[in-house]
């Protein structure tokens, strides 16, 4: 189960993942980050602090989006992993690709200090 | 006993019969000499009655026979073998007359021998008449039988058999025991002769050939025995055949039984086209209801609707539209037309367009849910128009359009045997759809099946390895075919290459990127590369091969069992799980590492390290994939990293093989039975001994 909340704040853009991403809906997943790409959002925050579970699809979809982010210079911070999830990023490495923070505050910060 | 052929039965029962009717000839005739001549006969009575009695048996076994060989054959034939026989007999009857006519006059017309030789003709083709006609009643009788009536029936023949022996007993003729039987004969006969079954299956037609025959055999009864009874009266000499109640028994059951036949069939005439379009809807009905068959398609099955509601309305004119299918890229096209032309259809259509009830739903305005649209248009040909939509899987397929010439030509009954012949369209077209699919289905079943056993070949059946090591594997995928990878490779007797990978997603594409994988590790693991570079020149290869979202975790591992070393680098693969025996415990090797095809270019060495370990014997080294740690079961709980790790802090002196199954079952029993695995999962267990 997933559910997906966009939310606009200030001039940057807040993706609220609820729930767990897997092979069954990271397809929409995708949608709203190519929807958010679509709108020239070049600030993009999302928020996992509810996010249970991402499988390998769900990897699969922000890193298909690294080279669109650097090409358009969006920055895309991701906050409030939880300590599974978090690993998840880090075996495969994408947290060193990624920006990751713990709160909101911090993620914040790392979105408007380019 | 010995059983004869049938054939053969039917020639010895006429054989017989033939002789019984010489023997009674000449037993009557001598009688009769001797009655003229007044010499003191020997010969009594009885012995005339009991051959008369055994001619009646023996034709009476005779026809049984003859008619249940004929079981098949139609009602018509039956009626008409009845009436033929009823004819010849009165022909020859007519023959004598005739004969005695040209004899008029002369010495030998006076002769009552010649005259009872004649009756004796006449009595036996009468008898043949009577016998075979009351039976082929029988047949008719019995069609479609109940229990009753062939209890009925059983009952009657009994009777018969012993009013043959009731002139043995009551020798006085016409007296009130006589009367009693033959009345009660007569209304036996009256009751079975309500079973008339048969003449609604009758055609219009056959109905007519029916009453013909039915009046030729009535005519043929009825002067038959006004002649029987003619004899007794003209006649001064002669022998009396015909005081067998059984005789005028069969006599009254023919005539009452025609009499009947001949009535009901005379009433049913104005209902029969009726009873015929009510045969043919449900023969209409049957053949819709048939799925269809191999070889047939849903224009055949439409062809028979059509067919089936034009004859049930009386319809003069219909076609069939058939709408566009958008995911077929079908145009919309006129599948069926009928008795009408195609300018005339046009004409129509547009008329229709411009008429309520029909203008709302042409345009599709209406509620799509419609069921039927019965009206009057104002055309010259044309007054009433019955259009039904017909659907399959709740999508409508088509329209079928009805004309009539006469005003508010569809009633309710025909509007319901429409519908229902269109409801049993869809289901057919419906059953004939998913048919389909499950064969297409299947095809695909088997081509994964093949899938299966291709990627099953391509993980390796024996592991290398020296005396140093033991090592043994274990993969299982969720669905046929699954991502996961592992491998191994003996550079030299001291040198080896392990890897073990994942790749992202499951099923056939995930199956179809690990083989890249597998052709991948081929090619550069012959290049004996450090593992860093291995990875970067793998991550090279494989970013141009990989779909923009799919990506590979992989671990490589060099070992040198005479060096004791193992070097490894992690491409976003699950850290390794060590046991040190020095330590007493196991840990997880935790290194920098990034997913093969995440960052495609030259900067990917960046993100990797390379680890390196030396070994001592006792240690164990266990590779795996995340679908053993991420293992749900169901409560949603997963296995972890934890539980992996103090299962071999359990489990590290047992050998390899062993190791790898308390691990794999340790994770069977976590999950449950109930739940089916939603990963793959993949376990190499490696432990050294020297």
């Amino acid at each position: 189960m997933l559910s997906i909340n966009k939310a606009a704040d200030r001039d940057h853009l807040i993706i609220e993942l609820n729930g767990e991403v897997d092979a069954s809906n990271s397809v929409e997943l995708d949608e709203v980050i190519q929807q958010a790409l679509s709108e020239d959002s070049n600030k993009i925050l999302v928020d996992g602090r509810k996010l249970e579970y991402i499988s390998s699809a769900g990897l699969g979809v922000f890193m298909s989006y690294l080279e669109d982010f650097q090409e358009k210079n969006v920055s895309f911070v991701i906050f409030g992993l939880n300590e599974k999830v978090l690993n998840v990023f880090h075996i495969l490495g994408l947290d060193q690709l990624i920006r990751i923070r713990q709160t909101q505050e911090e993620a914040e910060q790392a979105l408007y200090e380019v | 006993m010995v059983k004869l052929p049938n054939i053969q039965r039917g020639k010895i029962y006429i054989m017989l019969a033939i002789l019984s009717w010489l023997a009674l000839l000449f037993v009557d005739l001598v009688r009769l000499f001797g009655e003229i001549n007044q010499m003191e006969g020997d010969i009594s009575q009885e012995i005339t009655w009991i051959l008369e009695i055994i001619f009646f048996i023996i034709l009476y076994i005779y026809f049984n026979d003859s008619i249940n060989k004929k079981e098949h054959s139609n009602f018509l034939n039956l009626i008409w073998r009845a009436a033929s026989t009823g004819l010849i007999a009165t022909a020859v009857s007519f023959l004598i007359i005739y004969f005695y006519y040209l004899l008029a006059g002369s010495r030998l017309s006076e002769d009552p021998l010649l005259r009872n030789f004649f009756y004796h003709v006449n009595f036996a083709l009468t008898t043949v008449f009577l016998i075979s006609t009351s039976l082929l009643w029988k047949h008719l009788i019995l069609y479609q039988k109940s229990k009753a009536v062939v209890q009925q029936w059983q009952a009657y023949e009994v009777i018969l058999l012993i009013s043959m022996f009731f002139v043995l007993i009551n020798q006085e003729s016409f007296n009130y025991g006589f009367m009693f039987g033959l009345i009660f004969l007569i209304i036996y006969g009256v009751i079975l002769s309500v079973n008339l079954k048969w003449i609604p299956y009758l055609t219009f037609r056959e109905k007519w050939k029916s009453i013909l025959f039915l009046v030729i055999i009535i005519a043929c009864t009825t002067y038959l025995l006004v002649q029987m009874v003619s004899y007794n009266q003209k006649n001064i000499h002669f022998i009396n055949l015909s005081e067998n109640l059984f005789l005028l028994g069969i006599f009254a059951f023919v005539l009452i039984y025609a009499v009947f036949s001949f009535l009901v069939t005379l009433f049913n005439l104005p209902t029969s086209s009726v009873f015929e379009q009510k045969l043919t809807e449900a023969i209409s009905f049957q053949r819709l209801s048939q799925s269809i068959q191999p070889g047939e398609n849903e224009e055949q099955v439409l062809d028979i609707l059509m067919d089936s509601s034009m004859s049930a309305a009386y319809v003069d004119a219909a076609w069939l539209e058939m709408h566009g299918q958008d995911a077929e890229g079908l145009p919309a096209r006129v599948l069926h037309q009928k008795f009408i032309s195609n300018g005339e259809r046009q004409e129509l259509l547009d008329l229709l367009k411009n008429t309520e009830p029909f203008s709302g739903y042409l345009k599709g305005q209406t509620d799509a849910k419609i069921e039927y649209i019965n009206g009057k248009i104002p055309h010259e040909t044309y007054q009433s128009v019955l259009l039904i939509p017909i659907r399959a899987n709740k999508k409508v397929l088509g329209d079928l359009f009805l004309l009539k010439e006469v005003k508010d030509g569809f009633n309710k009954e025909m509007i319901n045997i429409i519908s229902t012949f269109v409801g049993q369209t869809s289901i057919s077209i419906d059953n004939y759809r998913l048919l389909n699919e499950a064969i297409k289905n299947e095809r695909y079943r088997e081509e994964l099946e093949i899938a299966q056993r291709v990627q099953r070949s391509l993980l390796p059946s024996e592991l290398h390895h020296n005396a140093c090591f033991e090592i043994d594997g274990f993969s299982a995928a969720a669905d046929e075919v699954g991502g996961d990878y592992y491998e191994t490779y003996r550079f030299d007797p001291d040198n080896f290459a392990l890897i073990i990978g994942d790749v992202s997603g499951k099923g056939t594409s995930a199956a179809f990127n690990m083989s890249q994988m597998k052709g991948v590790f081929h090619s550069l693991v012959q290049l004996n590369l450090r593992p860093k570079d291995f990875l970067t020149k793998a991550n090279n290869a494989l970013s141009r091969c990989l779909e923009k979202n799919n990506f590979i975790t992989t671990t490589y591992y060099t070992v040198n069992t005479r060096e004791k070393e193992i070097h490894f680098a992690r491409a976003g693969h699950c850290p390794t799980l060590f046991y040190s025996k020095e330590a007493g415990k196991s840990h997880f090797l935790d290194i920098k590492g990034m997913g093969l095809g995440i960052v495609r270019n030259a900067s990917f060495d960046r993100y990797l390290e390379e680890g390196k370990l030396s070994y001592h014997p006792g240690d164990v080294m266990v590779l795996y994939t995340d679908g053993i740690v991420e293992a749900k079961n169901e409560k949603g709980q997963e296995f972890g990293y934890d539980n992996l790790r103090c299962l071999l802090d359990r489990f590290h002196a047992l050998s390899a093989r062993e190791i790898r199954m308390e691990i794999i079952t340790a994770v069977y029993s976590f999950v449950g039975k109930d739940i089916l695995p939603d990963d793959d999962y993949s376990l190499l267990a490696i432990k050294f001994k020297a």
